[in-house]
C-alpha cells in the first residue's frame, strides 16, 4: 500500500515530464531540419538527378552519346564485370608414349591451354592466372580480367598510399603543432604539394620519371652510379605501383596533416597540463591522450582520403595511359573510348560501393559515432 | 651538471631543425624541379644529364631565361582563367562553408531522427567518381539554364560540400555540450549559440577546411573543361593551361606549363600564408572550462 503510494507521484510526473520534453526536442528537430536545409537543396539541386540516373544506367545498355535505344538489362553489366570463375586444367599427354609432356627448355609439366577449358558462355571467360593446389592445377578466368585487375592496383593503391599519408601527415602536424621560428612559413610551405594543379603535377613527375637522363631521378640515379642504364619507372612492371604510390603521397600528404593540425589544435592545453603535473611522459601522452581525442578528426581526414584514392583518375591517366588501369580509369576507357555507358555506370557503383564499405568500416573500426 | 643539460638540450634542437630541414625538402624538391623547368629553353629540358639549374648547353654556364613567364603573361587567356579560378572558387569555398557549417551544427550537435541518414546522404554525394557523373550533371546544368561560372560553382559542392559538412561535424561534436548547456541557460537562442560561441571556437576547422576547398576547386579541371565548352571566357586555369600550344604544331610547351603552374601556385601559399594564423588562433586561453 505504501509502496503504491510512493509509486503515484513518479508515474504522475513521468507523464507530466514527457510532453514537456518532447516539445524541446521537437523544437531541437526543426531548427536542425532548417539548418540542414540549404545543404539538402544543393543535393536535390545537382547531386541527386546525376546520382539515380548512374544506378538507373548500371542495368541498361545504353551507349554513350548516341540516339541508340536503350533496354534494360538487369544485372548484365554486373555479371560481366566480376564473373570469375575456377577451373582444373589436366595435364597434356604425350599421345604415342602415353608420358606426361615437359616444357623442353623449363622440364615443367605442361597443362591443357586455359582458353579451351574456360567457359565461353554467355560471355567469354580469359585467363586472370593460375596456381597449383593439392598437386593440381587451375586457372582463375575472369570475364573481363582487366577491371579485376583495376580492382586490384585502385586498393592495393589506396591502402598502402592513405596509410603511408596517415604515418607522414601525423608525423607533420606534431612537429608543426610545436611552437618554432618561422612556424608560419612553414605551415604556408607544407601545402605546396597540394597547390599544385593535379593535372599539371602529374605531368611534372611524369617529366621527372623520365625513362633518360633527361628526368631528375634518373640523372641522380646515374650520378651516384646506382644504375648502369636508365630506369624505366612508368613502364609495364614493378615500378608503375611504386612510383604513383609515391607521387601520391607527396602530393595529399598536405591534405591529411593540415586536417590532422586542425584536430591538435582543438585540443584543450589543461588536458595535458595535468598530465605533465601527474608525471606523464611526452611519450604517454600521446598514446593516452593525443591519439584518443585525435580519433575523429583522423577518421574524416582517412574516409576522404580513401574515397579520393579509390576513385584516383589523373596519375594513373595520365602517367599510365592505358597501360595499367585504376577502377576510375578503366570506368574513363569504357565510357569515351567504348562508349559504353551501361557498363561505365557500373563500374561507378561499385566504387561507390567500395568506397562505402571502407567509410563504414572506419567508423566501426574507431568507434565513432557511437550515440 | 647545468652545462650538460643545456648541451643535450642543444643537440635536441639540432635534431629538430633537422627534422624540418627534412620534411621542407621532401615536400618541396619537386616543386623546386618545377621553378627550375620553367627557367628552361626547350633545349635546355632536353639537356642530359638534367641540370638542377638552367644551363648553357654549350658552355654549362648557368644561363636562366624568363622567356616561358613571358610568354604565360602575355596569354589573356590564362590571366582571365585567373580571374575566372578566383571568382570560382571563392563562392564555391563561401557556399561550401555556409551551408557546411550549418548542417554540420545540426548534425554534431543538436538531436533529431534521421541524424545518421542524413550524414550518410550527404557523403554519398561525393561516392561516385566524376566522369560518371558527368552526363547527368550535364543534364542538370542544361535543364536549369545556368551560366558556365555558375555551373561551375554549383557542380562543385559536388565534392566540396560533403567535405566542409563532414569535418565541421567531427569538431562540434569534440566540442563540449556544456558549452551549448550554459549558453541556454544564459538565454541564447540555440542559432545564436551556433553563431556566437560556436562557430568562433571552430576557427581553426572553419579555417583548415575553407582552404582545402578553396584549393580542391581552383584545381578541378574535368568539370572545368565540360562546363566551359560553350563559353571559352570562362575557363579557369587548369584549362587554360591545358590549352597551351607550343610553338610547334602538336609539341607540348613544357616549360610553359610549368611556368604557369609556379605562378599560378604563389597566390595560395600567399593566402594560407594569410590565413594559417587562424588555424592557430582558434582556442584562445580557456574558452572551454569545465
Amino acid at each position: 500500500m505504501a509502496a503504491k503510494n510512493s509509486n503515484a507521484p513518479e508515474e504522475k510526473g513521468f507523464f507530466t515530464r514527457k510532453p514537456k520534453l518532447s516539445k524541446l526536442a521537437r523544437r531541437e528537430e526543426k531548427l536542425a531540419l532548417k539548418l540542414l536545409l540549404p545543404a539538402l537543396i544543393i543535393i536535390t539541386l545537382i547531386a541527386f538527378y546525376p546520382l539515380a540516373q548512374v544506378f538507373y544506367t548500371s542495368f541498361t545498355d545504353r551507349v554513350f552519346a548516341s540516339g541508340q535505344e536503350t533496354s534494360f538489362v538487369g544485372f548484365d553489366n554486373y555479371r560481366r564485370l566480376l564473373s570469375m570463375n575456377i577451373t582444373e586444367l589436366e595435364p597434356l599427354i604425350d599421345e604415342v608414349s602415353g608420358e606426361l609432356l615437359l616444357d623442353p627448355d623449363t622440364g615443367q609439366q605442361l597443362y591443357e591451354r586455359p582458353i579451351d577449358k574456360l567457359p565461353r558462355e554467355p560471355v567469354r571467360y580469359r585467363e586472370l592466372n593460375q596456381f597449383n593446389l593439392f598437386g593440381k592445377r587451375y586457372v582463375l578466368g575472369a570475364t573481363d580480367p582487366n577491371f579485376i585487375d583495376a580492382v586490384k592496383n585502385t586498393v592495393g593503391f589506396t591502402v598502402i598510399s592513405v596509410l603511408l599519408e596517415l604515418i607522414l601527415g601525423l608525423a607533420i602536424a606534431l612537429v608543426v603543432n610545436s611552437k618554432f621560428a618561422f612556424r608560419g612559413a612553414m605551415r604556408a610551405a607544407m601545402l605546396v604539394p597540394w597547390a599544385v594543379i593535379t593535372v599539371v603535377s602529374a605531368r611534372m613527375w611524369e617529366w621527372m620519371l623520365a625513362p633518360s637522363r633527361v628526368g631528375m631521378f634518373n640523372s641522380f640515379l646515374d650520378w651516384l652510379g646506382l644504375v648502369d642504364s636508365p630506369v624505366a619507372f612508368l613502364a609495364a612492371g614493378g615500378y608503375q605501383l611504386p612510383a604513383l604510390i609515391a607521387v601520391d603521397v607527396w602530393k595529399t600528404t598536405p591534405f591529411m596533416a593540415l586536417l590532422l593540425l586542425a584536430g591538435l589544435q582543438t585540443m584543450p592545453e589543461d588536458i595535458f597540463e595535468a598530465a605533465e603535473i601527474d608525471g606523464a611522459g611526452k611519450i604517454r601522452q600521446f598514446f593516452a591522450i593525443t591519439l584518443p581525442l585525435l580519433k575523429p578528426a583522423m577518421v574524416v581526414a582517412l574516409i576522404f582520403r580513401t574515397l579520393d584514392a579509390l576513385r584516383v583518375f589523373d596519375i594513373f591517366q595520365v602517367m599510365l595511359g592505358s597501360s595499367t588501369y585504376s577502377m576510375a580509369s578503366y570506368n574513363y576507357f569504357q565510357l569515351i573510348g567504348n562508349r559504353n555507358m551501361g557498363l561505365a555506370s557500373a563500374i561507378g557503383v561499385i566504387i561507390f560501393i567500395f568506397i562505402f564499405i571502407f567509410a563504414l568500416s572506419y567508423m566501426k573500426m574507431m568507434g565513432v559515432d557511437e550515440e | 651538471m647545468k652545462k650538460r643539460t643545456s648541451f643535450f638540450s642543444l643537440i635536441k634542437k639540432a635534431g629538430f631543425y633537422m627534422v624540418i630541414l627534412v620534411i621542407l625538402v621532401y615536400l618541396l624538391f619537386p616543386f623546386y624541379w618545377a621553378v627550375n623547368s620553367s627557367l628552361k629553353t626547350e633545349a635546355q629540358l632536353f639537356m642530359t644529364p638534367a641540370t638542377a639549374v638552367p644551363r648553357d648547353p654549350a658552355t654549362l654556364e648557368f644561363a636562366p631565361t624568363l622567356q616561358n613567364y613571358a610568354t604565360v603573361l602575355q596569354d589573356n587567356q590564362f590571366l582571365r582563367g585567373l580571374v575566372n579560378s578566383t571568382v570560382v572558387a571563392t563562392a564555391t569555398t563561401a557556399l561550401a562553408l555556409v551551408a557546411g557549417s550549418f548542417a554540420a551544427f545540426a548534425l554534431g550537435k543538436l538531436r533529431f531522427r534521421g541524424r545518421k541518414p542524413a550524414l550518410y546522404l550527404i557523403l554519398a554525394m561525393t561516392m561516385f567518381p566524376q566522369v560518371t557523373v558527368l552526363a547527368g550533371l550535364y543534364a542538370v546544368i542544361s535543364a536549369l539554364g545556368l551560366s558556365a561560372r555558375v555551373s561551375m560553382i554549383f557542380s562543385y559542392m559536388i565534392f566540396t560540400l560533403p567535405f566542409t559538412t563532414w569535418v565541421l561535424t567531427s569538431f562540434f561534436k569534440g566540442l563540449p555540450d556544456a558549452l551549448m548547456e550554459s549558453a541556454q541557460v544564459d538565454g541564447a537562442t540555440p542559432f545564436q549559440t551556433f553563431h556566437r560561441i560556436l562557430l568562433p571556437l571552430t576557427a581553426p576547422a572553419l579555417v583548415t577546411t575553407g582552404l582545402l576547398a578553396f584549393i580542391a576547386a581552383w584545381n578541378e579541371y574535368l568539370f572545368a573543361l565540360t562546363f566551359t565548352s560553350i563559353d571559352p571566357t570562362a575557363r579557369t586555369v587548369p584549362v587554360a593551361i591545358a590549352y597551351f600550344t607550343g610553338a610547334v604544331a602538336r609539341q607540348e610547351p613544357f616549360g610553359e606549363i610549368m611556368a604557369a603552374a609556379c605562378l599560378v601556385t604563389v597566390p595560395l601559399v600567399v593566402l594560407v600564408l594569410i590565413f594559417q594564423r587562424r588555424i592557430v588562433a582558434g582556442l584562445t586561453a580557456g574558452a572551454v572550462k569545465g
